[in-house]
């Protein structure tokens, strides 16, 4: 089976650090999204028990060649990368038409898998735009995944429960971090990541233009200020009520 | 000059990273209290080939380097000084084999060494001798095809896990001190309690008694009289383990220093706001930092050793430095804390016990200092 990962090269977060209420982004190494790397988990999961290949797929700029290493590390046979600068500030549906256009040149590709969002905007919607250009149903918020034929039986995570679907492959699934713990790569596997088969395309040999100006403007990624009531609380019965009064417990 | 880790190099420390804050620290207050390593500690620490990272594929190895053997020791000390020990002590026995062994030797020995199946000791001190060859009393006896062994070793790391041992003793016949492969736990081969020591518990220290142990001719580790070379490589490689493992113990502190400024709070702010809590952060970095980049830079060296006692001057200086400089940063660190620096509950009070190994085990900071002074001074 081709199995296609999609992962998306962000800045390490725990490295960013903070200077007038703005995050620094100077010298802060790429890697890849945290959920991304469950998604691959999972690819490498089936390909394991039931054959076939990994391929992982991204878009960005020229540092993906070597952000790339970590998925190839974690278990993928090889990638795809569509890189050109203008895509590491390209909007989600710019990336999602890239991907698509590549996903249409590689040999059928069977079941494409996607973390449920980004590490650092989490807009959620590239899994869902690709199925939609490819015309390939989807599953989103997938918390577990079993694989009969071409059948594909997945658990999805809703607020309220849990529902079961299936749906026949070709399919796009969109995983939660709770599908897994992603498996840690040993010294070889890092160090015969970069040895892995690597295909490196431009928007132009997809037949695509990508505009070069960011179509999304981040004016601010501050947490909405809150503001503290500051109440005094001299037993647990007080908080009790003071939780019920505030309509936090016991609706 | 470079001074930033490759892509590789990066990901090679985020693995240790992760598998010792995953893995190990869960269990490091168990392990420093039963001062045994659990066996799927091991076992984990084997799937992702951490026994031979600067060993070569062919001898099972990872082909990893000493460099990307610090990155790994750094993390892995960094949450329990025992398991650094166990791990510095293999990695010496092996790196001897790596440069004095035959192809036989090699394939026979390195293999399950580098695979995690064994745990490699390197035993030279006697309980008569410190650092000085000359004093050794175990001998080897020739008896057609083997070489009879009998003397005490003292202070021998993993004496009790089965593999090689890398053993030194006066060859009878011409009385030249000569380095042996002995299989440990073969006939005659007894070892004692493990030592109670202050620290780095589960880094297991015993002695160990030969009498009449067998070991083949073909065992002998480079040639009769070969000796000091065998051992003065195998220690200055030795010292590669045992700095780093002081350097991750330096992390430690300096992390466990910074988070509980962070967190204690007098008279309603944290104590990290004072001036005198921020000196001590400050020399705790520059503790870290200094002694980092000589650990990293020893790595480096010893992947290309030209010349064995230029490399063991380096080497003694390193740890020279890391092994003093661990103990005063884990000090500093424990006044940051105050009190609550000396109990059990906080992770500093076992990273201080481990830190005192540092200057003492693998050659002590003196004659570290004696070796480097003659590199100087012999020119």
């Amino acid at each position: 089976m081709n199995i296609v990962v999609a992962m998306k090269q962000i800045p390490d977060l725990q490295q960013i650090r903070i200077r007038n209420r703005k995050p620094v982004f100077d010298d802060v190494p790429m890697t890849l999204g945290a959920i991304d790397k469950n998604a691959l988990e999972v690819g490498v999961s089936i390909k394991e028990s039931q054959g076939g290949k990994v391929t992982v797929l991204s878009a960005g700029n020229e540092d993906l060649e070597d952000t790339i290493k970590e998925a190839l590390a974690a278990g993928a046979d090889e990638a795809l990368l569509v890189i050109d600068d203008a895509l590491a500030v390209a909007g989600s549906d710019v990336i999602a038409m890239v991907l698509a256009a590549a996903v249409k040149k590689m040999e059928a590709a069977e079941l494409i898998i996607f973390g449920e969002g980004s590490g650092d905007n989490y807009s959620g919607q590239v899994g869902s735009r690709v199925a939609a250009i490819l015309d390939w149903p989807q599953v989103g918020y997938a918390s577990s995944l079993e694989l009969n034929g071409n059948m594909l039986r997945a658990a999805r995570s809703l607020e309220d429960g849990e529902e079961i679907v299936e749906v026949t492959l070709p399919a796009v699934v969109t995983v939660i971090s709770g599908i897994n713990e992603p498996r840690i790569p040993s010294v070889t596997q890092i160090l015969k990541a970069g040895k892995k088969p690597k295909e490196v395309l431009e928007p132009e040999d997809l037949g695509l233009q990508i505009p070069a100006e960011a179509q999304v403007l981040s004016l601010s990624n501050l947490a909405p200020e809150s503001e503290r009531k500051q109440v005094v609380l001299k037993s647990v019965d007080e908080l009790v009520q003071a939780l019920k009064n505030e309509n936090v417990i016991g609706r | 000059m470079e001074f930033n880790l490759s892509k590789e190099q990066s990901l090679i420390q985020q693995m240790a990273r992760e598998f010792a804050e995953k893995s190990i620290a869960p269990v490091a207050k168990q392990i420093d209290e039963e001062s045994k390593i659990p066996e799927e500690i091991l076992a984990g620490m084997a799937e992702l080939e951490l026994f031979g990272i600067p060993f070569s594929e062919e001898y099972g190895g990872a082909d990893g380097g000493y460099d990307g053997y610090v990155l790994v020791m750094e993390q892995i000390a960094k949450v329990s000084g025992g398991i650094a020990m166990t791990m510095a002590a293999h990695t010496l026995g092996l790196g001897a084999i790596s440069a004095f062994g035959t192809e036989e030797q090699k394939k026979k020995y390195m293999v399950p060494g580098c695979k995690g199946k064994h745990i490699v000791s390197f035993a030279f001190t006697e309980p008569g001798t410190g650092s000085d060859p000359k004093q050794l009393s175990s001998t080897a006896k020739r008896d057609g095809d083997y070489y009879i062994l009998n003397g005490t070793k003292r202070f021998i790391s993993n004496a009790n896990f089965p593999g090689a041992m890398v053993v030194f003793a006066k060859e009878t016949e011409t009385g030249e001190v000569t380095a042996f492969i002995l299989d440990k736990l073969s006939p005659g081969y007894s070892i004692s309690e493990p030592w109670e020591k202050i620290g780095m518990h589960g880094g297991q220290l015993l002695d160990v008694y030969m009498k009449d142990v067998k070991v083949p001719v073909e065992n002998l580790l480079g040639k009769i009289g070969q000796g000091f070379p065998v051992l003065l490589l195998g220690i200055a490689l030795g010292k590669i383990g045992t700095s780093t493992a002081a350097l991750g113990g330096t992390l430690a502190a300096f992390e466990e220093a910074v988070k509980y400024a962070r967190e204690k709070t007098h008279r309603g702010q944290p104590i990290a706001k004072f001036q005198a809590i921020q000196l001590k952060i400050a020399d705790l970095a520059i503790k870290y930092e200094t002694a980092r980049w000589l650990c990293y830079r020893l790595g480096c060296l010893a992947n290309n050793i030209k010349d064995p006692a230029a490399f063991a001057a380096e080497a003694a200086l390193v740890k020279a430095y890391c092994g003093d400089n661990v103990v005063d940063a884990a000090r500093i660190a424990v006044d940051v804390h105050g009190s609550y620096g000396l109990m059990r509950d906080y992770t500093i009070e076992r990273v201080y016990r481990d830190a005192i190994i540092g200057p003492e085990i693998e050659g002590v900071a003196d004659m570290q200092k004696m070796i480097v002074a003659g590199s100087i001074l012999k020119k």
